[in-house]
C-alpha cells in the first residue's frame, strides 16, 4: 500500500465531505477525548507516573536485547514456544506452518495491529486457514471488506444499518431489527460458534513481560480470553519493543494504557498468559506460541526515530489530531494511522512509499502533550520531511519554489522588488485585502489568498520613525 | 527460525544500552475503605455489587441473585472458599456443575449454564477489578461463557491497586490470570455502549466478610 | 528584565508583506511601554517555513543571515509565536554544529520574545485601564500555547485592556495553517479552520483575536465577510490603550 500526496488528499476530502463520518470521528474522539482526561486527573500523580513509563520504556529499548532474551528463557520455562521473525514474511511463515501442521482450517483472531502489520490474513487464505476476526469492529470490517479507521474504534465510520446488511449478508437470515442490541446479540452468537470451532486462535499482544514470560492481552468486549483459551493452538504476535523488564513496569504501563486510550481506568478484561494450560488445568490451550515481530524495528534504533519504539498503542495522539479528526483512517493507508501512523509508517514501510504522511500535520504539538509517554512525534515528522528532501522525494515544482523563495528572502532588495511587482499585479484581484480565486487555480482550494498589503511594512517604517 | 533471532539480537545489540531504569514505582493510593472505592469503581462500569456481613449472608444473597435471574443451571469454580461453602446442598433448587466434578464436557456445560460462579484470588479497589486465574478446579470458561457471572469475594482479598496486587503476586505465574473490571461491552456500533458481546452481560460480585 | 530600554522589531515575513498594521500596532505598544524600538532594515524571514518543509539548507541560510542581522540586540521582540519559537527552540539546533553562528544562535534565542511576553514579563506594562471593550474570543495558536507555554500572558493584557473573554470550546485546537500545509492540503487545512471558525462564533464574541499571524491570514481567508474580525493580538491592544 502507499499514500501520496494526491492519494492522501483524495481520501480525505472525502472523509471531509462525509457528514456522517465527520460527525461518528467527532463523537468518537470526543468521548475519547473526554473521558480520559477525567480518569488522568482522578490518579494523584498522572505526570510523574508518565515521567515515570518514558524512563522506563526509554531503558527498556535501549537494553532491548536483554530483556528480550529474559522473555524467551521464562516464556520457555513456562511452556510457550518462542519464534523470531525479521519480517513480514517469516512471520506469516511461523503460522501458516503451524496451522498446517496442525491441520487447523479455521482461526479466530483476536484484535491485533501486529497480525495487519503483516498482512497475515492473506496469507492464512493463501494456505488454505479461513481467519475470522472476533473484534466486533474488526469483524464487521472484514464481512465489509475494509481496512480500519482508527487504532482502538476501528468501525467508527459504519451505521447501524450498515452493519446490519452486512450480518444479514452473512447469516443469511433476516434480523428483527437493526438496533444495536441485536446487532451486538447477532454476533455474539456468530462469533461464538467461531471460537468454538476453531483450530487456532491468533492474538496480538499488548505487553511482553520479561520478568515472568507472559503475554498480556487487553480488550472490552472478551473475545482476547476466547481466542486464548478456546482453541486448542494459541499463536501471539507481538513486536519487539512490547516489552516490560517487570511486573511493576507492566503495571505502571497498564495504569495508563486505557486511561489514555479509552479513558478507562483498565480495560473490562486484561488477561495475562504464561505457557500452555498446566497438567491440573480444567481448560486452555495445548500449545503456546509467541512470535516476536522486528519488521523493521530494530533499524530504528541509535537513530533520530528511535524514541518512537516507546509507543505504548494507545491512539491517545489519533483522539487529539485535528488532522486525523478531518482525514480519517483509510487516508494513511496503513494500519497505524494518526500521528503514530504518520511516523512508523514511513519508518517501517519506507519514507518512498508514504511520501504524504510526514506532511499530514501542522506540527500543532497536540500529540506529543497527549501522549503517556510523551514522544516527540513532530520532531520525527520534521526529520522525515527533511529526509523526503535530502532523497530527492519532494517535487520538483515545491524544490524550485522554495528554493526560490529562500533566494529572494537571502536578498532583501529583490524581496522589495519583488513584492512590489506583485503589490501592483494582484490589484484588480483584490477584494477587501484578500484574494479570491477560482478553486481550480487556487492552491488554498475554497480559501481566499491574502494580498501584498500596498506598502510594506518597512515602507511605512520611516512614517512610524517620526511618530 | 535460530538465524533470525540471532539476527535480530544482533540489531538490537547496537543500542547504546546507556539509559537506566528509574526502579520500581511506589504507588501512592490508598483507599480509607477498600470495599466502598470497589463498589463506586465497578458499578461505575456497569458491574453490580453487593456486600454482605458474612458467608451466611453472602450465600443467601447469592441465592436471591439466582432467582432474580431465573437461573437454572449453574457451573461452579471448585476453590477456597467456595468448596467449603457447600453450594450445591445449600442451594439444591438448581442444577449445580461443579468444575472436576461433573460428567461430560465442560466446555458444552459452560455454554449451556445460566450462571458461572467463582470467587477471586483477589480483587482491586481503585479500578472494581477482580483477580482470577486457571489452576486445578479453575475453568477459564466458567467466568467467559455463561451470560452472567458471580463472584463471591472475601472482603479481606482486596487491595488498593494493581501495584498492590504486583507486589504481592506469588509466582510463578498460572498458565492465565484474568483481570476482570466489568461485563463484556463494546462501542463499536455507532459508538453506542452496548453491554455483553463475548463475554458476560452481567458481572455481580457479592463481597462479604 | 532587560537592562536598557531598548529592543529590536523582528517583524517577520507574513506581517512585513502582508499585514504591516499588525507591525505599526506592535511600535506603538512597545513605545508605550517605555521602550525605543530599532528596525534593523535587512530582515526578512526566519527560516521557519522552509525547515518545517524539510528544506533545511535554505532554512539554515535564513537562519544565520537572521542571527548575523540581530547578534548585537539587546532583546528582540516579534509579533509571532511561531517565529519566536524557531528562534528560540530551532535555532540552536540548526546552526548548533557551525561554530560561526552557534553561539550566537545560543544568546540570540535568549533574547528573544514574543510581543504579549515581553510586554508582560520583561517590560512589566499593564495596559492603562480604559473604557471596557467588548468581549472576543481568543485562539491559542500551537506555537503560542504549547511550545512556548504562552496561554496566559495575552488573555492578561485583553482582560486588563478592558475585553472580555469568551472561551471557545477548543481554543488550543489547531486552526489549520501549519505554514505550507495549508495549501499541500488544503482540503483538510480548511476544515480545521472551518471547525475553529465555527467554535469561534458559536461564543457570540463579535471578534477572534490571536497572536500568530500565520493562523490570522488563515481564519481570515474562510471568514468571508467577517475577515475583519478576525484581528491581530497587538492591534487589538494598541487600539484599546491610545
Amino acid at each position: 500500500m502507499t499514500a501520496s500526496t494526491g492519494e492522501f488528499r483524495r481520501e480525505a476530502a472525502v472523509a471531509v465531505a462525509d457528514a456522517h463520518l465527520q460527525a461518528a470521528l467527532e463523537t468518537a474522539t470526543g468521548r475519547f477525548r473526554t473521558a480520559r482526561e477525567i480518569v488522568l486527573a482522578e490518579l494523584p500523580d498522572a505526570d510523574r507516573l508518565r515521567d515515570h513509563l518514558k524512563a522506563v520504556r526509554a531503558a527498556t529499548i535501549a537494553n532491548l536485547a536483554g530483556y528480550l532474551e529474559q522473555f524467551e528463557q521464562n516464556a520457555t520455562a513456562a511452556g510457550a514456544h518462542v519464534h523470531w521473525a525479521r519480517d513480514a514474511a517469516e512471520a506469516s511463515a511461523i503460522v501458516t506452518r503451524l496451522a498446517r501442521e496442525r491441520g487447523v482450517t479455521l482461526a479466530a483472531k483476536s484484535k491485533s495491529m501486529a497480525t495487519e502489520e503483516i498482512h497475515l490474513n492473506d496469507a492464512l487464505l493463501a494456505a488454505g486457514v479461513t481467519p475470522v476476526e472476533t473484534d466486533l469492529g474488526e469483524w464487521i470490517l472484514q464481512l465489509a471488506g475494509e481496512p480500519p479507521y482508527h487504532i482502538i474504534a476501528p468501525a467508527i465510520h459504519k451505521t447501524r444499518d450498515q452493519v446490519a446488511a452486512l450480518f444479514v449478508q452473512e447469516t443469511g437470515a433476516p434480523l428483527p431489527d437493526d438496533n444495536i442490541p441485536t446487532l451486538t446479540a447477532t454476533a455474539r452468537r456468530e462469533l461464538r460458534q467461531r471460537f468454538l470451532d476453531a483450530g487456532m486462535g491468533i492474538s496480538g499482544g499488548n505487553i511482553a513481560v520479561a520478568e515472568t514470560g507472559s503475554i498480556v492481552l487487553v480488550t472490552n468486549e472478551g473475545n482476547g480470553r476466547m481466542v486464548t483459551s478456546l482453541p486448542p493452538v494459541h499463536v501471539a504476535v507481538i513486536g519487539i519493543e512490547k516489552v516490560a523488564p517487570t511486573w511493576n513496569d507492566a503495571a505502571a504501563w497498564l495504569a495508563l494504557l486505557a486511561r489514555s486510550a479509552t479513558g478507562q481506568p483498565l480495560s473490562i478484561y486484561t488477561t495475562v498468559i504464561t505457557g500452555p494450560a498446566r497438567a491440573g488445568d480444567p481448560d486452555g490451550p495445548e500449545e503456546v506460541h509467541v512470535i516476536l515481530l522486528d519488521n523493521g524495528r530494530s533499524r530504528l534504533l541509535d537513530t533520530a526515530y528511535e524514541e518512537i519504539l516507546q509507543c505504548i498503542r494507545c491512539g491517545a495522539c489519533l483522539n487529539i489530531c485535528p488532522v486525523y479528526r478531518e482525514a480519517g483512517g483509510h487516508a494513511y493507508a496503513s494500519p497505524y494511522s494518526g500521528p503514530i501512523g504518520a511516523v512508523i509508517t514511513p519508518l517501517l514501510f519506507g519514507v518512498e512509499n508514504y511520501p504524504a504522511l510526514p506532511h499530514a500535520s501542522t506540527l500543532c504539538g497536540a500529540c506529543q502533550d497527549v501522549c503517556p509517554v510523551r514522544i516527540d512525534l513532530p520532531r520525527m515528522l520534521l526529520e522525515l520531511r527533511a529526509e523526503e528532501v535530502r532523497h530527492g522525494l519532494a517535487s520538483t515544482t515545491e524544490s524550485l519554489l522554495e528554493k526560490g523563495a529562500a533566494f529572494v528572502l537571502a536578498h532583501e532588495r529583490l524581496l522589495r522588488l519583488g513584492r512590489g511587482a506583485l503589490a501592483l499585479g494582484q490589484k484588480p484581484f483584490v477584494r477587501n485585502g484578500q484574494i479570491r480565486l477560482p478553486a481550480a487555480l487556487n492552491l488554498a482550494g475554497e480559501r481566499d489568498l491574502p494580498a501584498f498589503a500596498p506598502r510594506s511594512f518597512h515602507q511605512l517604517w520611516e512614517e512610524l520613525q517620526d511618530e | 527460525m535460530s538465524e533470525a533471532r540471532q539476527e535480530i539480537l544482533r540489531r538490537l545489540r547496537r543500542g547504546n544500552g546507556g539509559e537506566p531504569h528509574p526502579g520500581s514505582w511506589q504507588s501512592p493510593r490508598t483507599f480509607p475503605d477498600l470495599v466502598s472505592r470497589f463498589v463506586e469503581a465497578l458499578e461505575a462500569s456497569h458491574g453490580e455489587t453487593f456486600v454482605e456481613d458474612d458467608a451466611g449472608a453472602a450465600v443467601s444473597r447469592l441465592e436471591r441473585v439466582l432467582v432474580e435471574l431465573g437461573a437454572r443451571r449453574i457451573v461452579c469454580q471448585d476453590e477456597p472458599p467456595l468448596d467449603s461453602l457447600d453450594l450445591p446442598e445449600r442451594l439444591p433448587a438448581f442444577e449445580w456443575h461443579v468444575v472436576g466434578q461433573t460428567t461430560g464436557s465442560l466446555r458444552a456445560i459452560c455454554a449451556e449454564a445460566d450462571v458461572g460462579v467463582s470467587s477471586a484470588q483477589a480483587a482491586l479497589s481503585e479500578t472494581g477489578t477482580v483477580v482470577v486465574d486457571s489452576g486445578p478446579g479453575r475453568s477459564r470458561l466458567v467466568t467467559l461463557l455463561p451470560p452472567v457471572h458471580v463472584v463471591l469475594l472475601p472482603a479481606d482479598r482486596l487491595v488498593a491497586d494493581l501495584f498492590a496486587l504486583v507486589e504481592q503476586q506469588e509466582q510463578p505465574l498460572p498458565a492465565n490470570v484474568t483481570l476482570i473490571s466489568g461485563p463484556s461491552k463494546t462501542a463499536d456500533i455507532e459508538q453506542t455502549l452496548a453491554i455483553g458481546v463475548h463475554g458476560p452481560r452481567r458481572l455481580v460480585v457479592i463481597v462479604y466478610s | 528584565m532587560t537592562a536598557e530600554k531598548r529592543v529590536a522589531l523582528f517583524v517577520t515575513c507574513i506581517v512585513d508583506q502582508l499585514m504591516p498594521e499588525v507591525g505599526v500596532a506592535t511600535v506603538r505598544l512597545l513605545r508605550r511601554a517605555g521602550f525605543e524600538v530599532s528596525f534593523p532594515r535587512e530582515q526578512t524571514c526566519c527560516g521557519q517555513p522552509f525547515f518545517n518543509s524539510g528544506f533545511r539548507d535554505q532554512a539554515r541560510k535564513l537562519a544565520e543571515r537572521t542571527v548575523a542581522i540581530f547578534a548585537d540586540e539587546p532583546a528582540v521582540v516579534l509579533p509571532s509565536g511561531s517565529c519566536t519559537t524557531m528562534i528560540r527552540k530551532e535555532y540552536p539546533h540548526l546552526l548548533g554544529d557551525n561554530p560561526r553562528y552557534a553561539y550566537r544562535a545560543r544568546r540570540l534565542a535568549a533574547r528573544t520574545f514574543e510581543l504579549s511576553e515581553f510586554l508582560v514579563h520583561q517590560a512589566g506594562w499593564e495596559p492603562p485601564p480604559g473604557e471596557p471593550h467588548g468581549p472576543v474570543t481568543y485562539h491559542d495558536s500551537c506555537h503560542m500555547c504549547r511550545m512556548l507555554g504562552l496561554r496566559a500572558e495575552p488573555r492578561r493584557l485583553l482582560a486588563q485592556s478592558g475585553h472580555e473573554i469568551v472561551e471557545m470550546a477548543e481554543s488550543d485546537r489547531c486552526c489549520g495553517f501549519g505554514g505550507v500545509f495549508s495549501v499541500r492540503m488544503p482540503e483538510i487545512s480548511n476544515a480545521m479552520t472551518a471547525e475553529k471558525l465555527q467554535q469561534a462564533a458559536d461564543t457570540g464574541a463579535p471578534l477572534l483575536v490571536t497572536a500568530d499571524p500565520g493562523c490570522l491570514m488563515q481564519m481570515r481567508g474562510l471568514a468571508g465577510e467577517s475577515a475583519g474580525q478576525v484581528r491581530h493580538l497587538a492591534t487589538v491592544l494598541e487600539e484599546a490603550t491610545r
